[in-house]
């Protein structure tokens, strides 16, 4: 039997771009699919600031005709009550089967999947931490590059974090910070010496936003409006990749497809699912299968083709937030600019546990998501937090994923089930990075608010993997070192799910690379 | 289902036939007249002849709601009665169901000819195994029947009487009559027999005229003390035309209109009726009105001032799609004072529920107060003073303002406990 295609990737999110290039490149019949939902709500046209004094319908974008941003009320994030975003997270769970026991599970269905709602953090693996991967280092290096650039990244900046990110030479120059981050990063470079030996470092944040024009991308005009959606489309998203794709005669998308089942034909595989109108059923061959659906949704499709019934171990980064305070600043104008991290931090906590973290403005932030939580009246909780806010940053934290103790299993080999907690070591660690951070920010001349560091729930990070790890010798439920499951040869991993770690920073990037480097592998084995 | 209805164009035939449309019945009008809409089919009824009706063979069952209201009866009591045999024997052809619709008045030895007639043709219906209801005062919707009769009264007396000692009537509105007929329609568990439906409390005749002055015609009415007393002796010196002309009978029969245990019907039919002030409201229920005062009480808290309608708007929207659209039941004196939220924390509240419903409320107004200009200019503090002098002495002014409301708070604790579990809005 000819298969239908020579490669069916499923999901355009970041891996399935980046494992697309160089398999369209190389000229075989590759298939993408995805769940095909598409933003229905238009983002705002004005920068953020005049938008919210004069848009009159602006509740459209801020609160949703629907009232999502209150049916979202419980959310982990602000991010998830956006009513702009709600096609990214819309229906993941039910149509994939995926339930979260006091984990939280998000994923997409969009087109470009999670990137189209990201913070758009970009770092690079150390050599330490691709010491888990079962090839060289060197090998990631020529997708990191070449992925980098793809995207545009900025931040590039001779800083104490330069060799954290690893990705000044594909940089962008840094967006320019406000006033406040202006501020603390000045006061750093005074503070310098004492920071570091307390294990703090900081230094501009690298994000995959462009701060120099692309040829269908805007360079970042500073709107604020990064968290409802940038017109300017000066955030990297996955779906900005297909147009470029698209062009190739050599690759096919079928867009509203959200595949439940892997079966064996022959010596070739055919996806099975339903179509997002629930037509019926559909069945499309291939030679290999890409799955690239996201850690949760490639995680449940991998271990029900494997008919697998133990658990699997879920990555995932335990996170905080906290709300910094310059008091020289009181009373600071509310400026529009950059919603996204301006600053980024190391802090070396004990055991040689790094914690990473970035500062954002609270500008594009709705002032509810902390007067809901300032522990007054509400009517003087608004007032002061208005006062207050203007001279705010917002901060993250995030610690490595292995200190998540989480796992996913079928049940009833249908639905996934996560489930998980933070291991006993976490609230001592976030203790630590609680009082270290409050420490060298107060050195930088900003007071973290009284409770405001708040430990965020497990799976809140949405930063999950792990589950079918890459190794040198993989036994069923892992993967070999070109992402291929064990005991279901030619179906591949290329997303999140296949990495044997978690470190504490943005992982998007080596999703991507080491899906551009399997890609790139495959594009050799497979004759077109 | 099939149901021929009597009556369908009376008030509340009109009612019980959308309502029975709406649920996907078929409705035939068995009538004097083609009915003007809503009916599917018609069939010619004349309660005056004494002609056999016949039913179509589908018809599952038939509502008998047409009756001779005129006060003076020139039918005749027997050739209702009659009618009334004619449609129970129709109904037997076809095997259908009867229901009929009777009346509070309904006696032996009931002063009008209405009741009398009323009386006779239950017993016709009962003993032929059919059902009875017997609604109290109905009002609401149209003002038509004895409904619309009172209001045209309401409306031209600037003064009306206050009868003492005080009639007592017990008042149902026509949508619930309506639903409760059509669950006696559509369910087979509810026995034969007579069904009492009406508020199971009486209220006293002026307060319903009083509260459809106020809520139906947005009128203000007094009411002047008239002994019953004076109207029976009116009784004696008028002729027997007057009185009825004069409806001085009818009034007789609101004095003793005889108290009906209604509780245990409605339960059986699982029908819950709505409050007076609700239902005397022209739409029907006031739950509306009451959710915009509440919503106008949570955006001026929050807002320190006057929101505009439109967004009120979206606050109602919001509660009815996502928390099922029943007002909070704020005391009265929280509407009129929205500063006074303040006062309010969750152990204040009569139930967990209650305090995690009106903490959802608040939250819910803050952003939606947050999501429009005027809210941008107040969250953001967009136009204002900035500097640090005037953000300080505005923090400093929340937190005293905070600590004033907190003392405030813990004396008046008790107040406020006994308020929020004992003065409800009447919603």
């Amino acid at each position: 039997m000819i298969a239908d295609f020579d490669i069916i990737i499923v999901g355009s999110g970041p891996a399935g771009v980046s494992a697309a290039f160089p398999l369209v490149e190389a000229g075989l019949r590759v298939l993408m699919v995805d769940g095909g939902r598409r933003p229905a709500i238009q983002s705002p046209e004005m920068d953020f600031l005049s938008a919210r004094a004069n848009d009159t319908e602006q509740w459209k974008w801020m609160v949703g005709k629907d009232f999502h941003a209150l049916k979202f009320g419980d959310a982990v994030s602000p991010k998830l009550r956006v009513p702009t975003h709600g096609y990214a997270f819309d229906g993941f769970a039910e149509f994939n089967n995926i339930e979260g026991k006091n984990f939280t599970t998000v994923g997409s269905l969009a087109t470009g999947g999670l990137s189209n709602v990201w913070g758009c953090g970009v770092a690079r693996f150390s050599a330490a931490e691709l010491a888990a991967f079962p090839f060289p280092a060197s090998e990631l290096e020529f997708s990191y590059a070449s992925v980098s650039k793809r995207m545009g990244i900025s931040g590039k900046a001779d800083d104490d974090l330069s060799g954290y990110f690893g990705l000044d030479e594909y940089s962008q120059p840094p967006i320019p910070m406000d006033t406040l981050h202006m501020c603390l990063s000045s006061r750093y470079l005074s503070q310098r010496k004492k920071l570091n030996a307390q294990g703090f470092r900081l230094g501009r944040s690298r994000v995959a936003v462009l701060s120099e024009d692309a040829s269908d991308r805007q360079a970042c005009n500073f709107s604020g409006n990064c968290l409802w959606g940038c017109k300017r489309r000066s955030l990297y998203s996955a779906a900005y990749d297909l147009p470029e794709l698209r062009r190739h005669k050599n690759f096919s998308e079928f867009s509203g497809f959200v595949v439940d089942r892997l079966t064996r034909y022959g010596s070739n595989w055919a996806i099975e699912g339903k179509d997002a109108s629930c037509q019926g059923r559909q069945s499309i061959t291939a030679s290999k299968i890409v799955l690239a659906a996201g850690t949760l949704a490639t995680t449940r499709i991998a271990l029900k083709a494997l008919n697998y019934r133990s658990s699997v171990p879920v990555l995932s980064s335990p996170t905080a937030a906290f709300l910094l305070w310059l008091p020289r600043l009181l009373g600071a104008k509310r400026m529009p600019g950059f919603g996204l991290g301006q600053l980024s931090f190391t802090l070396t906590l004990r055991n040689n546990i790094t914690a990473f973290g970035s500062t954002f403005a609270t500008t594009g932030i709705p002032l509810s998501e902390f007067a809901l939580h300032v522990p007054l009246s509400r009517r003087y909780g608004l007032t002061l937090m208005r006062d207050l806010l203007s001279s705010c940053v917002v901060g993250n934290c995030f610690l490595p994923g292995h200190l998540t103790a989480a796992n996913a299993r079928l049940r009833g080999g249908e639905s996934l089930i996560v489930s998980g907690k933070y291991n006993d070591e976490v609230t001592p660690l976030m203790d630590e990075a609680a009082r270290e951070l409050r420490k060298s920010f107060w050195r930088l001349g900003a007071l973290m608010l009284p409770r405001s560091f708040t430990v965020g729930h497990p799976g809140g990070d949405i930063h999950y993997a792990g589950t079918l790890p890459m190794r040198k010798s993989p036994v069923v439920g892992e993967t070999s070192w070109l992402g291929e499951l064990k005991g279901l040869e030619g179906v591949f991993v290329v997303d999140g799910a296949c990495l044997p770690t978690l470190p504490e920073k943005s992982h998007t990037l080596t999703i991507m690379a080491n899906a551009d480097r399997i890609g790139r592998q495959l594009s050799h084995y497979i004759q077109p | 289902m099939r149901i021929a209805v009597t009556g369908a164009t009376g008030y509340i035939g009109t009612y019980f036939a959308s309502l029975a449309l709406k649920r996907g019945h078929d409705v035939t009008s068995v009538s004097r007249g083609k009915p003007p809409s809503h009916a599917s089919a018609w069939i010619p009824f004349d309660l005056c002849s004494e002609k056999p009706v016949e039913l179509p063979a589908d018809v599952r069952v038939i509502v008998h709601l047409a009756a001779n209201t005129a006060d003076d009866n020139d039918l005749g009591e027997a050739r209702e009665v009659i009618a009334a045999q004619a449609l129970i024997k129709a109904a037997q052809n076809v095997g259908a169901k009867f229901i009929f619709v009777s009346s509070q008045t309904a006696r032996a030895d009931a002063p009008t000819a209405y009741g009398r007639i009323k009386w006779r043709i239950e017993r016709e219906v009962l003993s032929a195994g059919g059902w009875v209801v017997r609604p109290g005062q109905v009002y609401g919707g149209e003002l038509r029947g004895l409904f619309g009769v009172l209001a045209k009264i309401v409306r031209h007396l600037p003064l009306l009487p206050a009868f003492a000692p005080a009639p007592k009537v017990q008042p149902i509105h026509v949508d619930d009559l309506a639903e409760g007929l059509l669950r006696i329609v559509e369910r087979n568990d509810v026995p034969p027999g007579v069904y009492c439906l009406a508020a199971p409390e009486p209220v006293s005749f002026a307060r319903f005229l009083g509260e459809m002055a106020h809520s139906r015609l947005r009128c203000w009415r007094g009411f002047v003390p008239v002994p019953v007393v004076a109207i029976n002796a009116l009784r004696f010196v008028l002729g027997e035309s007057m009185r009825t002309r004069l409806g001085v009978e009818r009034l007789r029969s609101l004095f003793d209109l005889p108290a009906m245990d209604t509780a245990s019907d409605l339960e059986q039919l699982g029908l819950v009726l709505r409050p007076l002030r609700s239902g005397m409201h022209p739409s029907g229920s006031n739950r509306r009105r009451v959710l915009l005062r509440e919503g106008r009480t949570l955006f001026t808290y929050v807002l320190k001032e006057q929101p505009d309608n439109i967004a009120l708007r979206r606050y109602i929207h919001a509660v009815e799609q996502l928390r099922g659209g029943q007002p909070l039941g704020l005391p009265q004196f929280f509407l009129g004072n929205p500063i006074c939220l303040s006062l309010l924390n969750e152990a204040a509240w009569a139930s967990k529920a209650m305090a995690t419903e009106f903490a959802w409320r608040l939250d819910a107004a803050t952003l939606l107060v947050e999501a429009s200009p005027s809210g941008a200019c107040h969250f953001l503090a967009v136009n204002r003073a900035h500097g640090m002098g005037s953000r300080l002495l505005s923090m400093m002014g929340a937190l005293v303002c905070e600590v004033t409301w907190l003392v405030a708070r813990v004396f008046l604790f008790p107040v406020i406990r006994f308020a929020l579990r004992h003065e409800r809005v009447d919603s």
